[in-house]
């Protein structure tokens, strides 16, 4: 059980223990802020139920959720103008003994199936951007009052540059890191990895199943 | 009771916010130069000159009816018909950390007492 599913077990474990740690490091520095400010500390718990900290949480799952969104669909379409082995949506002539129900049900149950993970993924992407909306102005406006400055709406929270700050430095940093993936890997190699074309792969092939 | 305008996540706390702004200006009303300063947050209190109890009762604030309360997590601000105040909460409840405030634009308001 444990070895058939060791890839999502080790990420699963990974993520809990970076956002615990994301959870302790913040709370240091929030609670260094809260003194400089003449505040006062508060507990982990207040702390990770804290817009300061969900906002910080979402801003970093929205971009994820969106690298991965258009990595689906920019491969997509780039591999049905490109791959001859993607043309196919695996619906059709690609059903099989095995094949999950909704494969072969045809209509609209097909049709979701058939675009279900970028379904998935995109509204993963647009609930988590909204969260950190919500908080973000939530966390926003507790500092726009300590600063003894009016607190803004919601509109123009997400018209702020605070909004955009958390948004864009994100987004540059998954472009960025999808650009080197797609880029670096025509001319090197991971031995054995499935996200790599394998050793002795001439560096002009492409639509290699990876 | 009127009902006031509370913009925040936590709207439940914008009477205790309410509240604490009320006894903050009865009590200047009152000439309780030492209640007002017990309703001050440490940092606002040390702001005025010593003592605390005559000079808050120097500073010309004026409070008047709440209109309008703003809560975000552990600061509020709460607009009355001559003054503005914002709060903080720390352990001990809802303290004034700013009064006497008077908007500047983009900038933090301009405030006789603040810390």
């Amino acid at each position: 059980m444990i070895r058939r599913n060791g890839l999502s077990l080790f990420f699963l474990v990974i993520f809990v223990l970076a956002l615990a740690g994301q959870s302790i490091a913040g709370l240091g520095a929030y609670n260094d802020d809260q003194l400089g400010s003449g505040g006062d500390p508060v507990s982990w718990g207040a702390y990770v139920t804290s817009a300061d900290f969900a906002v910080d949480v979402a801003e970093n799952w929205q971009s994820e959720y969106l690298q991965f969104l258009l990595f689906i669909m920019v491969t997509v379409w780039l591999v049905q103008r490109g791959s001859p082995e993607s043309k196919s949506d695996g619906t059709g002539d690609q059903v099989r003994p095995g094949s999950p129900e909704w494969a072969k049900t045809g209509g609209l149950r097909t049709m979701l199936f058939a675009n279900s993970l970028g379904l998935v993924m995109g509204a993963a992407f647009v609930l988590s951007w909204y969260a950190q909306s919500v908080a973000g102005t939530a966390a926003y406006n507790r500092e726009q009052l300590s600063r003894l400055q009016d607190p803004v709406t919601w509109p123009e929270y997400v018209a702020s540059p605070d909004f955009w700050d958390r948004t864009l430095q994100n987004w540059q940093s998954e472009f960025l890191a999808v650009l080197s993936m797609v880029a670096l890997s025509i001319y090197l190699r991971q031995r054995e990895s499935p996200e790599s074309k394998p050793v002795g792969a001439p560096h002009g092939e492409t639509g290699t199943d990876v | 009771m009127i009902a006031l305008p509370v913009s925040a996540c936590a709207a439940g706390a914008g009477p205790d916010v309410e509240e604490a702004a009320g006894r903050f200006f009865a009590a200047v009303a009152a000439g309780q130069g030492a209640a007002a300063c017990a309703l001050l947050t440490d940092a606002a209190a040390a702001s005025l000159p010593e003592p605390c109890a005559t000079s808050i009762l120097d500073a010309g604030l004026r409070g008047g009816p709440a209109e309008e309360v703003a809560v975000w997590g552990s600061e509020a601000q709460v607009r009355l018909a001559r003054d503005t105040v914002f709060l903080h909460r720390g352990p001990g409840g809802w303290r004034v950390r700013g009064a006497g405030c008077r908007p500047d634009g983009e900038r933090p308001y301009d405030c006789e007492v603040s810390g």
